[in-house]
């Protein structure tokens, strides 16, 4: 486990290592669900209708909600520049303030600080459905154009996406929450599915460093295929009786 | 009078989902109000699960946690009255902890329910610990030391006082654990700080959505079967011999089933005239 | 600069590195911290920071509620509530014991101990307290609180007890509450379905089959549809099929009736079975369903995520990724 993690830096920061010394930033396929979030805040810049942003429920302890706040980052980016109003009801305190710090920093960042208001980020409530229930009334109120989800998500994703549908928004989602990617897929225009997810900030921000990232988890994925079809292989031929050695075993599983 | 039926067809495949939403509400409310009998097939899961606790020595003790909320209530609840009844009617000794705020009272109705078949008595038959904040830190408190998390219990009485704590002092002394999860913190931390660390026996019960993610625990071993969802729950019902919501739930939930399909069906059938209408006349 | 950028880096650098060598450091200091203090900071944090949240949604509702904006009633209902709620679990035990019964305030737990005794002979009226007759109320009450009748719940108790006002406050608002909005899920899983899942294309259309099958296989209503059904449902679909493509009657039929004869010839064989074939017995297919290709696609699905994950917070620890600090 130590050597796997240890490998796992290594690989990472070869990689980074390796995007320093070339000029070309490394490929990174089209992500439709990225793409789509321009479009969904120039759709409502020119139906002046808000955007609703939803960072997930739970707090900033989950890697999917940091996430989800670092792709909140550039959405308040696209917000300023348009001048299209956002509104992003939180469910947890600290990511209350964390989404707040990250959206005045984008204002500020586009020059547009008279546009920030400290009220865009708002606390509901912890409770699931509680918080489920008031962004359903959100929703159905103020009639935003775009909805987009992005963090992690219990059962009251399908409430939203389906409440966001019924008001004829363009949806986008991201989560890495396995069992909800099934309802966001079905309901949302766009979802982010696990990986992606957590591609979206180096999507957005094309930075060489963070891109490196990303090839460097295609790299130990490939790896792990290899080594996946490899042990399945030495254990069926073990278990034949042909060969006498089980990769398996001896890599401890 | 096919061009008619197919243009019937066509309105259902359009039809306002208010209309779904009313059909969808007979489908669970008639079968309640009028109970139907459905067979109920154990599946190889919950066997296993039944099986588990059967091979658990009498008097044995076991921690029960109950860690869903009132929304979840319909698949879990069933499932933890049932395990408590099979639990005390094995003459286990019973300790009940809560991950979630509201689970406390999820344990108190659960306890009710059942207090007066066992004629139960606190401090003798159960001692009810009540709920921690912490998540998954409460777990790896009571893997190491049961009286780091828990000083009183729910009702404020001192750990030390209770006489079934006297040899628990943390999970190592328990020869069974259970979980009735709906989510976070739920099953995965106790399996990855409970069960897995100190090697006891351990299951869980969890809602339908969540059966996904966990087979792959109930595949390596690391939970002996799995109560999955309200079907899993009037399986173990019908196991225990003590019928109870999840089997009179069963019939609802299966003509909810059969009404979704049936729109599937017409939906898909509407979308194919659809098509074709459109590719006639675009000729 | 520093304390904006440099200083949040800092400490994400070193306490994410700690928590992540705990695993392999055999080092009871390291492990205390990254099992129970690291968790037990932010609870701390996160249970303090929920007066800014609070504090916030007040802030939010009285602007609505003072200036009548759009909405402004659900505004008033929200603080009501709020403060229900807050009071009734800082301020009131809710929860006075008498012998087995619970009241929900001291005056409801006295008086339900204090007799209202009227004598014949002297039309005088006495409250009697178990076997003590008093003149006054008062020496009533007074007498019940010091013979300690009555047992209040401790504070923190009162929360939890069994009959406190705090628990019928969850028994009968939040829970029924809570209950309506997860049982929306059952209305929207049915509109959401209806509405997305078309056979647009190979993939869709495996996806609507596994759905159905799944639906209708886990339910004891899958269980009284024999595979023989089954089977006869995909010989006509077959039928239907063949049609589309062939676009000949005689082939339909000579295909369809085929398909039933050679059904029919089978089962009149082996005695109509209900789970037998078994790949066609829903139940079971749906079982197969759920514990190979489901859960080959989810594992795998699970790695990717877990890598994420991974990736991610390292790219937290080193500081690569500084965005949630706003930059």
């Amino acid at each position: 486990m130590f050597v796997l993690t240890l490998s796992v830096i290594f690989i990472m920061l070869y990689e980074i290592r390796l995007t320093k010394f070339t000029d070309k930033l490394p490929f990174l396929r089209s992500i439709p669900g990225l793409r789509a979030i321009e479009e969904a805040v120039g759709r409502s810049t020119e139906m002046g209708k808000p955007i609703l942003f939803v960072p997930g429920i739970m707090d900033m302890n989950e890697v999917e909600t940091v996430a989800g706040v670092v792709v909140l980052g550039h959405v308040a980016n696209m917000t300023a520049k348009y001048e299209t109003e956002l509104d992003v009801p939180v469910a947890r305190a600290i990511v209350m303030q964390a989404a707040r710090q990250v959206s005045k920093e984008a204002y500020l960042t586009q020059g547009r600080p008279e546009l920030y208001n400290e009220d865009m980020v708002h606390y509901i409530t912890d409770d699931q459905f509680a918080y489920a229930a008031a962004v359903n009334g959100i929703m159905q109120r103020d009639e935003p154009a775009a909805c987009l989800y992005m963090g992690k998500f219990f059962a009251e994703s399908l409430l939203f996406a389906e409440t966001g549908n019924s008001i004829g928004a363009i949806q986008i989602a991201g989560t890495g929450s396995q069992t909800q990617i099934p309802f966001f897929v079905t309901a949302c225009d766009y979802t982010l599915m696990g990986e992606e997810f957590f591609a979206a900030s180096a999507y957005l921000s094309q930075e060489a460093d963070l891109i490196a990232g990303i090839t460097a988890q295609d790299l130990i994925k490939v790896i792990l295929v290899i080594v996946i079809l490899f042990g399945t292989v030495s254990r069926a031929l073990f278990d034949l009786g042909l060969v006498s050695f089980d990769f398996i075993t001896l890599i401890g599983i | 009078m096919i061009r008619n039926l197919e243009n019937l067809i066509i309105k259902v495949g359009d039809v306002d989902r208010r209309v779904i939403f009313v059909l969808i509400g007979l489908a669970v409310l008639i079968p309640l109000l009028t109970p139907v009998s459905l067979p109920i097939r154990e599946t190889p899961t919950t066997v296993k699960f039944y099986e588990g606790i059967e091979e658990i020595p009498k008097g044995s003790k076991v921690l029960v946690s109950f860690d869903y909320g009132p929304s979840t209530r319909p698949e879990i609840h069933p499932m933890n009255v049932a395990v408590l009844r099979h639990m005390l009617r094995n003459e286990h000794k019973v300790y009940i902890s809560c991950l979630w705020p509201d689970g406390i009272y999820m344990a108190l109705d659960a306890l009710e329910d059942i207090s007066d078949e066992f004629s139960l008595k606190e401090y003798e038959d159960y001692v009810l610990l009540g709920y921690r904040p912490g998540a998954e830190a409460v777990i790896k408190g009571l893997a190491s030391d049961l009286r780091k998390v828990y000083t009183v219990d729910a009702n404020g009485k001192f750990i030390d006082d209770i006489k079934m704590m006297d040899n628990v002092k943390n999970l190592n002394d328990f020869a069974y654990i259970y979980s009735g999860s709906a989510g976070y913190p739920g099953t995965f931390e106790w399996v990855k700080y409970g069960g897995d660390p100190t090697g006891v026996r351990m299951s869980s019960g969890t809602t339908s959505v969540q059966v996904n993610e966990v087979i792959p625990y109930v595949r390596s071993g690391q939970l002996i079967g799995l109560l999955a969802g309200m079907p899993g729950a009037a399986e173990y019902e019908k196991l225990v011999e003590s019928p109870g919501i999840a089997i009179k739930g069963m019939a609802a939930q299966s003509f909810a089933h059969i009404v979704i399909v049936v729109f599937i069906i017409f939906g898909n059938i509407a979308f194919f005239l659809k098509q074709k209408k459109e590719r006639k006349y675009s000729k | 600069m520093i304390l904006k950028r440099y200083i949040p880096i800092a400490i994400v650098a070193i306490f994410g590195s700690l928590t992540l060598s705990a695993w392999f450091i055999d080092n009871e200091t390291i492990e205390t911290f990254a099992n129970d203090d690291a968790t037990q900071f932010f609870d701390i944090i996160a249970a303090f920071a929920v007066f800014l949240g609070a504090l916030n949604l007040l802030k939010l509702q009285f602007i609505k509620f003072i200036k009548k904006q759009k909405g402004w009633q659900y505004s008033a209902i929200s603080i009501i509530s709020f403060f229900f709620a807050f009071i009734i679990g800082f301020f009131i035990r809710g929860a006075y014991f008498v012998e087995d019964k619970v009241f929900f305030t001291e005056e409801a737990a006295l008086e339900s101990l204090i007799i209202v005794d009227i004598s014949e002979a002297q039309q005088e009226q006495a409250y009697k307290v178990q076997e003590n007759s008093f003149k006054d109320l008062s020496d009533a009450k007074d007498f019940a609180i010091k013979q300690n009748l009555i047992t209040p719940v401790d504070w923190g108790a009162h929360v939890q007890k069994n009959g406190s006002l705090f628990q019928w406050m969850f028994k009968y608002i939040f829970s029924p509450l809570s209950a309506t909005m997860f049982a929306l899920l059952a209305f929207f899983v049915a509109s959401a379905s209806f509405r997305a899942f078309r056979a647009r294309n190979f993939e869709a259309s495996l996806l609507l089959l596994a759905g159905i099958i799944i639906m209708i296989g886990r339910v004891p209503a899958g269980s009284l549809i024999s595979s023989w059904m089954v089977m006869y449902l995909i010989v006509l679909v077959s039928g239907l099929y063949i049609h589309y493509l062939k676009k000949k009657n005689n082939v339909t039929i000579i295909f369809t009736l085929a398909g039933f004869i050679l059904v029919t010839i089978a089962g009149v064989i082996t005695g109509w079975p209900i789970d037998k074939p078994s790949i066609f017995y829903l139940p079971l297919l749906q079982e197969w369903i759920y514990l190979v290709p489901n859960a080959a696609g989810s594992t795998a699905i699970l790695m990717g995520i877990g890598l994420g994950i991974v990736v991610t917070s390292l790219r937290y620890i080193f500081g690569l990724e500084k965005s949630y600090l706003g930059e």
